[in-house]
Formats: structure tokens, C-alpha cells, sequence
């Protein structure tokens, strides 16, 4: 009894902490968030002040504010994003399904290489990668930011796969071929059912990441038509000239944000189930 | 339905040699249980005859037709696994029609087989089911319905039984000697059991490092153990196995003496000489307490367990070694007390130094 007064002022502390912490994260979008209801001038000169009103200017003129509207932006941004959530899950599943179940020469030499990829940074191909699309012919094309996706380039995915792979028991493989199933049969009709929560988990990392990719699309898209959101947010302090249209930008910004919080708040559930097994599983 | 035949079939893993040569041959319609302890290569050997593992070397014959690499689909057969291996995410009538479909099976024979699987297994009303919401019995007859309906030439058991309570192991043995009758298939089971392999065969194959043992009927082996591997491993309690020694010897009659206990006079087909170590295998239900002085042995009771219908006592002999009798009813028995140990009718078997049966006379 005498150390419930100890605990509870312990676990108000643990509160108060926690509660600044979160604040100290947050706070830069909520800024953003209050800043995208403030005509430019309010937003630097009184930067901590609520905004007086609800107004959706910003929101209104933001849209085509640019040479291009924003429903290109997003057209875009959805094509590339989707292709590559497809083309990830795919070429990922595919590969992890032969490094986990397949009998191959090299597997284990072939799974190492492929997993000290994940210790090349984007950066160190960079250079060579816009070499290879420039003679393509590829560059401002969507292809350099889609193709590669559908080669399993995503180490990260295939291990986490793999490891998901492996703690699918070996005897339902077994049984699948005696009901007569290849290889390609039991990939498809066995293994991807029962993997939907690693599947969700590469789909929804995949989107995400894509989605709010800013470098690749920086280096391989030129024209304005073919901008992503995160290009376009970048516009709106290029090509404003002498004017910065902040408040319609941080409006776009915070617009930018609704489509991967609906796909996060929509699949959190499986997201957490598959990171977990993911990690559990031996 | 059909038979099948090993021939000199070996299996090694790299340099490791798992299993050393096994010719057997399945009749059609016949009821085989592979048993051995684990590690024994039952499993390997059924897992090669499926086609889930190469054959080394050797020849596997189904139906007469050589099918030694053949993959696994093409040889006809069935399997049911330990763990029952169904799949999580279809339902039982999934479970059940998925073999079917995969080997492109019309529509209207597979809701027919499947159908006809469900009612001899009366599973129908489980059919909309998930496997998980099923409970071990139940997957356990959806796995062998997986079985059924592709009407395989033989059905192949891993040990379907191993993961089930003592009590529903008993009607499931009970229900897969009905299945096997009613459907009259060519059946291999795999068991570490020995009751299982006793109730279930017609045929029983023990295994012992992968290599057969003997083949033989339940009672066949149960009679004439083969060595002493075999006297131990089937029967339950186990064979009491003797160490012994050839103490005279005179044309077929041989005396054999046991340590720590008297001597017993035998007559042998191939008569050992004098000075040979033997083992000396009597049944426990061999065994029965006599009076003083007309008894092979004797020893200090130091347990008797009352299973009510029949009683198990353990006697310790002088030399250390422990008896068991097996005495019909409820005798009353006390620890510490001595007990005079005789061989009731001539049920003695003995063992050469190889661990080979004696023939006897």
C-alpha cells in the first residue's frame, strides 16, 4: 500500500514526458498544419499564433497555383506509387520464395550478395543508375522510378519475406505437391494467401516510401507535367520569383499527407501483425 | 490399388548414409506399418516411396511400373502427415478439392468425390469450416479425406497419429482399419507405436538404422522375433531379454544358464557349443510366480502395478536386472517380498552373440 502514492507520481512523471516528447514531434506539423490556415504575411511575423479563422484560401488557390495543376501532380504520384507497391510485392514475394523454399546452386552466396545490397547507400549508384536510364533513353520518363521496382531491388523486403517464408511449415509445401503442385502452384495458390500480412507490410512501406520519394523523381523527371507532389511542393519556392506563396505550399503539404494516412491508418492493423511475425518468426 | 516393390533402395544425405539397401515388396490391398524407433529411417524411407525425397539408389516399383523418378504427382499416391498439413486459409471443401482442381478434375466429379470423402468420414457438416477452427480429430479426418478423394493407388500415413490425446488416437486407429477395409486400398503407415503397428497391420516392417529388420504379421513377430531387437521393440511391457550362457551341449539339446539364475534345457536346430553368451528372451505373460525350488530365478519384488485387469510385477534379480511378469487379475502382491520366477509352457526364445534368433526344435 504505501508505494501506490511512489508509483502513481511515477507513472504521472512517465505522463508528463511522454506527452513532451510527443509535443516536441508533432509540433513542426502542426506549425504547418496552422500555418496552411494563415495568409503569408501572419506566418513568420507571429509564427506561434493560432489562425484566426478557418481559411481555405490557401487550399483553393494552392491547387493551381503552379504552371500544372495538382491533379497531375497526384495523377502522377499515384501511377508511380502503385506500379511500384505491385511491381515490389511481385518481383519481393518471388525472389524470397526461392531463396526460402527453392534448392539452387549458389542460394546462400546469391542471399548474402543480396543482403549486403541493404548496405549500399542510394547515393553510392546513384550516378552509374542515371548513366544506365540516360542511355536507355528512360530519363523524364516514369520508367527509371517503376522498372526497377519489378527486379527486386528491395533487399529489405525480400529478408523480411524470407524470414516469413520460412516459418510457413515445409509439410503444406510438401502436401501441395502431392496434390500435384509445382513450384509456380504453390507460390501462388499457397504461399502469397498465407503471407498477406508480410505482403501488406512490403505494400504498405512500399507506398509510403515511393509516395514521399523526393531524390528519384528530383533527378529523373525535368518537365512540370511529369512532377511528383514532392517536386511540386519544391515549385511553389522556384517559381514563385520574388514572391514565396508559403501558406498555399504548406496547404499542398498538408494535403500531401492525407493519402498515406489513410493507407496507414486503413492497414496499421496488418502492418504491426506483419512486421512482428516477420520478426519473430524463425 | 496397387502393390508396390523396393529394390535395394538406399538413401544418403551427402556422405551420410540413412538408408542401407531395403527391399520389401506391398501386395495390392495390403496394410504395411513401418515402425522403429525415431531416427530409425521410417519416415525417410516413406517420404522416397512418396516422392518427397530422391532415391539414392535402388528401385521403387508402383503397380509393377518402374517409377523411381517419377515426381511425386505422377506416382498416384496419397499422403497424410503428422501435422495433418492442411491449408490454413482455404476451407475444408477447399482442402479437400484443391488436388482435384490442381490435376484439372471436371467440376461435377469433384463436388461428387468430395461429397462421398465428407460421408465416410462425416465431416459434411464441417466442410464451410476453416482448418482452424476445426479440432485435432476433425483435421485429422479432413487430411485423410484429402486423401480419399484422389482415390489414390496407395495411401501413405507419417505417423497421422502422434499428434492426437490417447483416447482419440484409439477411435481414429479404430477408424482408419475400418477406412482400409471399406475402401480395401494398399495402405503404409508410419508408427514409432508398436500397438499401433500391432492393431493396424497386416504386415509390419521394423526398422532399425535404416535397415529392415524383419518382416512379418503382427503375431508372426510377436511369436518368432527374428533378434532381439525386434523381441524388445514389439510387445508391450517388453520381452524380458536374459543374459546367458551354454553351459552343456549333447547333439540338438543344448543347457543354457541364466546369470544370476538356473539353468533351463533347450533343443536347437543348429546347436551352439558350450561356453557361448546367449540371450534368453521370455514374454512377461511367460512368466509366473511358483513355489521354491521350481523356478528359473529369483528375486525381491520391487514394484506391481494393478492395471485392474491383469497386474505387472517387477522383480530385481540378484544380479541387478529387473523382470517383469505379467499375472492375470489382481494377485496380491507387497514389495520386498521374494519371489520364485518360472517359465509357464515353453515359450523360450534365445538369442546368439550376433543378437540372432536360435531356432529351436
Amino acid at each position: 500500500m504505501s508505494q501506490k502514492p511512489i508509483s502513481r507520481r511515477q507513472a504521472a512523471l512517465r505522463h508528463a514526458v511522454l506527452i513532451l516528447a510527443s509535443i516536441v514531434m508533432i509540433y513542426p506539423l502542426l506549425w504547418m498544419v496552422m500555418s496552411s490556415f494563415k495568409p503569408d504575411n501572419l506566418i513568420f511575423s507571429d509564427p506561434m499564433a493560432l489562425p484566426e479563422a478557418l481559411n481555405w484560401d490557401n487550399y483553393v488557390n494552392g491547387w493551381n497555383a503552379l504552371a500544372v495543376s495538382f491533379t497531375t501532380f497526384y495523377r502522377n504520384s499515384f501511377i508511380i506509387a502503385i506500379l511500384a507497391v505491385i511491381g515490389n510485392v511481385l518481383a519481393c514475394s518471388l525472389t524470397a520464395f526461392a531463396f526460402a523454399r527453392l534448392e539452387f546452386r549458389g542460394r546462400k552466396i546469391w542471399f548474402a550478395l543480396m543482403m549486403g545490397t541493404l548496405m549500399l547507400p542510394y547515393h553510392v549508384t546513384l550516378v552509374p543508375q542515371y548513366v544506365l536510364f540516360q542511355n536507355l533513353g528512360w530519363v523524364n520518363t516514369f520508367l527509371p522510378l517503376i522498372v526497377p521496382k519489378f527486379m527486386a531491388v528491395d533487399a529489405f523486403f525480400i529478408f523480411l519475406m524470407v524470414q516469413f517464408f520460412r516459418g510457413i511449415p515445409r509439410e503444406i509445401d510438401e502436401a501441395a505437391v502431392m496434390d500435384g503442385c509445382g513450384p509456380w502452384r504453390i507460390y501462388w495458390r499457397i504461399m502469397l494467401p498465407l503471407s498477406t500480412p508480410v505482403l501488406a507490410t512490403a505494400a504498405i512501406f512500399s507506398f509510403i516510401w515511393t509516395y514521399d520519394d523526393f531524390l528519384g523523381p528530383l533527378i529523373y523527371l525535368n518537365r512540370m507535367q511529369d512532377y511528383t507532389v514532392p517536386l511540386a511542393l519544391r515549385a511553389f519556392i522556384d517559381s514563385s520569383g520574388g514572391e514565396s506563396l508559403f501558406g498555399q505550399m504548406f496547404a499542398m503539404s498538408t494535403l500531401s499527407l492525407v493519402p498515406v494516412f489513410i493507407v496507414f491508418l486503413a492497414f496499421q492493423k496488418l502492418l504491426i501483425r506483419g512486421v512482428a511475425m516477420g520478426a519473430l518468426k524463425r | 490399388m496397387a502393390g508396390l516393390e523396393l529394390r535395394k533402395v538406399y538413401k544418403r544425405f551427402a556422405a551420410i548414409e540413412v538408408i542401407h539397401g531395403v527391399d520389401l515388396e506391398v501386395e495390392p490391398g495390403e496394410f504395411v506399418v513401418f515402425v522403429g524407433p525415431s531416427g530409425c529411417g521410417k519416415s525417410t524411407l516413406l517420404r522416397m516411396i512418396a516422392g518427397l525425397e530422391p532415391i539414392s539408389d535402388g528401385q521403387l516399383l508402383i503397380g509393377g511400373q518402374d517409377v523411381t523418378d517419377v515426381p511425386a504427382v505422377k506416382r498416384g499416391l496419397a499422403m497424410v502427415f503428422q501435422s495433418y498439413a492442411l491449408y490454413p486459409h482455404m476451407s475444408v471443401r477447399k482442402n479437400l478439392s484443391f488436388g482435384l482442381e490442381t490435376i484439372g478434375a471436371p467440376k461435377a466429379e469433384i463436388v461428387q468425390k468430395v461429397a462421398e470423402a465428407a460421408e465416410i468420414l462425416q465431416i459434411t457438416p464441417l466442410l464451410d469450416r476453416k482448418p482452424g477452427q476445426l479440432s485435432g480429430g476433425q483435421r485429422q479426418r479432413v487430411a485423410i479425406g484429402r486423401a480419399i478423394v484422389r482415390e489414390p493407388r496407395i495411401f501413405l500415413f507419417d505417423e497421422p497419429l502422434s499428434n492426437l490425446d490417447a483416447e482419440l488416437r484409439m477411435q481414429m486407429r479404430v477408424e482408419i482399419n475400418k477406412l482400409h477395409r471399406r475402401l480395401g486400398a494398399t495402405m503404409i503407415f508410419v508408427t514409432h507405436d508398436q500397438v499401433e503397428a500391432m492393431t493396424l497391420a497386416d504386415r509390419i516392417v521394423v526398422l532399425r538404422a535404416g535397415v529392415v529388420e524383419q518382416v512379418g504379421t503382427p503375431l508372426d513377430l510377436y511369436n518368432h522375433p527374428a533378434n532381439t531387437f525386434v523381441a524388445g521393440f514389439i510387445g508391450s511391457p517388453r520381452m524380458n531379454l536374459l543374459a546367458a550362457s551354454v553351459t552343456a551341449q549333447s547333439g540338438e539339446d543344448v543347457q543354457v544358464t541364466i546369470e544370476g539364475g538356473k539353468s533351463v534345457s533347450l533343443r536347437l536346430a543348429d546347436p551352439v557349443p558350450v561356453g557361448t553368451r546367449v540371450t534368453l528372451g521370455v514374454r512377461p505373460e511367460a512368466l509366473v510366480p511358483v513355489e521354491e525350488g521350481h523356478g528359473l530365478m529369483r528375486g525381491e519384488v520391487q514394484i506391481t502395478e494393478q492395471m485392474g485387469g491383469e497386474s505387472f510385477v517387477y522383480v530385481g534379480l540378484p544380479n541387478g536386472r529387473t523382470v517383469t511378469l505379467e499375472i492375470a487379475g489382481q494377485p496380491r502382491i507387497t514389495p520386498g517380498e521374494l519371489m520364485e520366477v518360472g517359465v509357464e509352457g515353453g515359450r523360450i526364445h534365445l538369442f546368439g552373440p550376433d543378437e540372432q534368433v536360435l531356432r529351436q526344435v
